[in-house]
């Protein structure tokens, strides 16, 4: 598999596939996590993990990614579980309360990263880029890790799609029937949590979320059915996640996280631009047809 | 010796509170028999509110509610539920079909996925509402009252021998209205019991067989005919102004029916 030529070593390609798999299973939690409009929660679990980050760091004295991924996935859950917190015992509302634990968590984090190494702890070079990913510094053992993750996470999708998609459309009529709606989306969550951390080395916290939520966003756009949008999404998100990757090893200067969210950002403005029936170009024809679209059917009834 | 009869659904001395804020109080209501049962009510009476706390959605700050004398948990899938429509983002990527199954997910239990049986029996449902032609369509590609009528047939699906209802006629035009009315006509036919949540006084009197008029509490509950009087109608609605002209319909309304 070794190249002599070093320009394809067995390691970047590993690293590049296990990667690949991280955008294909984001792709995946995030669609649930979008229909379930719980796109913010993702956010604000992305910018807790650095203080966990830092936090694993200082508790261990090691860098291994492993150790360092744990943390952030404590340290994320804490985020989430602060964001519940302030919702329910201040009345903060939903947009307000995310901001606040974002912001805090973030502050945090930041000062811890940057602040180890002037408090003497030399060794913590490198931590800084879980900012904004950087997969140069990965090695094959931590891309097998990462695709382990991936693997779990999708599995999980696969075998929760039908109750995750019941509660997503309709949490009364879910928990009428006897499911328990709170306990599937702590599972939908924290599916979210997991990639977000499996993320981080390659995105990096500020950008992960996007890794979740654009290409789900990308992939309504071609299609109205949740399964189907469930696999394009996660096809979206291997496709970003590769091109950020390969874009970034050949130019070491680029750290790879802002590469995978321009990648996804491309393909959600060409989905919005020239996806049939959903996309901006489709609809504008539909309209310059002067047929606008027709609700209801022989009823002769019109549409709300 | 006859076991004891036990009734459809009991509300014993129900209190729904928002916050600190009841919102219902002291319900005592007991419906013993299949029929069509509306509850009636102004506008912020909380009949929405009752309907929730029988299904559980909502936490009872006291009493109790039973279904065939046993605490909901252990009925579950006995108890069909058809909330409002607006509660839900009609522009999901489900098309009708995935709807309907959905009302088979309470049998199906965990990790089971709809198979042939219950594609059939979705199907049968959507047939009874009429929109068998359209199982293929995305939701949000319906009229508001096919989309109720999508959920009709979703609670159909789940085989339930309660239905609880919520606001079905609200915003439907009137063949939607006709053939809802009609399909649950024909669950009390087949010994169901129907409880509709329902706020248009004129076609009440027509509709149910039983009433109950809610105004934050039972105000009174029984016979349609016996119930309908002016003088309740005008308890219920005290300081509602703006249903005079409706309670006045109402009350020709009645005269008309047996």
């Amino acid at each position: 598999m070794t190249s002599a030529a070093g320009i394809l070593s067995y390691n970047t390609v590993v690293v590049a596939v296990g990667v690949a798999a991280v955008g294909f299973a984001a792709g995946v939690v995030g669609s649930l996590c979008v229909l379930r409009k719980r796109a913010l929660a993702g956010d604000a679990a992305a910018h807790a993990t650095l203080v966990g980050v830092a936090c694993a760091f200082l508790a261990t004295g090691r860098r291994d990614l492993a150790t360092l991924l744990a943390g952030a996935l404590v340290a994320a859950c804490a985020g989430l579980g602060m964001l519940v917190i302030v919702r329910r015992f201040t009345r903060t509302r939903d947009d307000a309360a995310t901001a606040l634990v974002i912001g805090v968590s973030f502050g945090l984090g930041i000062t811890l990263v940057s602040g180890l190494p002037a408090w003497g702890y030399a060794n913590s070079a490198g931590l800084e880029q879980f900012l904004l990913g950087h997969t140069a510094a990965l090695t094959a053992r931590d891309a097998w890790l990462l695709g382990a993750v991936a693997i779990v996470a999708v599995a999980a999708v696969a075998a929760i799609l039908k109750e995750a998609t019941l509660v997503a459309f309709d949490a009364a009529f879910a928990a009428a029937t006897g499911w328990p709606v709170s306990g599937i989306d702590y599972a939908i969550v924290g599916l979210v949590a997991l990639m977000v951390v499996a993320g981080l080395p390659a995105v990096g916290a500020v950008l992960v979320t996007a890794l979740v939520v654009i290409p789900p966003v990308a992939a309504r756009f071609w299609t109205d059915r949740v399964g189907t949008m469930v696999v394009l999404s996660g096809l979206i998100g291997l496709a970003a996640a590769a091109v950020g990757v390969a874009v970034s090893a050949t130019r070491p200067g680029l750290a790879t996280g802002p590469l995978v969210v321009i990648a996804a950002a491309a393909a959600f403005a060409f989905s919005f631009l020239c996806a049939p029936h959903r996309g901006w170009i489709a609809r504008r024809a539909e309209a310059a047809r002067g047929l606008t679209v027709r609700r209801g059917d022989s009823d002769g009834e019109t549409g709300r | 010796m006859t076991p004891p009869t036990r009734p459809i659904v009991e509300f014993h001395d129900v209190t729904v509170a928002y916050g600190r804020r009841p919102v219902v109080w002291n319900v005592d209501l007991v419906i013993d028999e299949p029929c069509l049962f509306g509850i009636i009510g102004p506008n912020g009476a909380g009949k929405s509110t009752l309907l929730k706390a029988a299904l559980g959605l909502v936490p009872l700050v006291g009493g109790e509610v039973r279904f065939f004398g046993e605490p909901l948990g252990r009925v579950r899938s006995r108890v069909g539920y058809v909330p409002q429509r607006e509660t839900v983002d009609w522009d999901f990527p489900v098309n009708v079909m995935d709807v309907v199954l959905m009302g088979t997910y309470g049998r199906l239990g965990w990790f089971r996925r709809p198979g042939d049986r219950e594609r059939r029996l979705a199907r049968e449902c959507l047939d009874r509402v009429g929109l068998a032609d359209v199982a293929g369509r995305q939701i949000g590609r319906l009229s508001g009252g096919q989309q109720q009528r999508v959920f009709l047939a979703r609670a159909l699906a789940q085989q339930a021998d309660v239905y609880f209802l919520d606001e079905p006629m609200a915003g439907v035009d009137v063949r939607s209205q006709e053939r809802i009315f009609h399909v649950l006509d024909d669950l009390k036919a087949a010994g169901r019991l129907v409880v509709v949540v329902h706020h248009d006084l004129r076609t009440a009197a027509e509709w149910f067989d039983r009433v109950a008029l809610v105004d934050r509490r039972v105000v009174a509950a029984g016979r349609t005919i016996d119930t309908l009087t002016p003088e309740n109608l005008q308890r219920t609605y005290a300081g509602h102004v703006d249903v005079l002209d409706e309670l006045a319909q109402a009350i020709a309304a009645r005269g008309r029916t047996p």
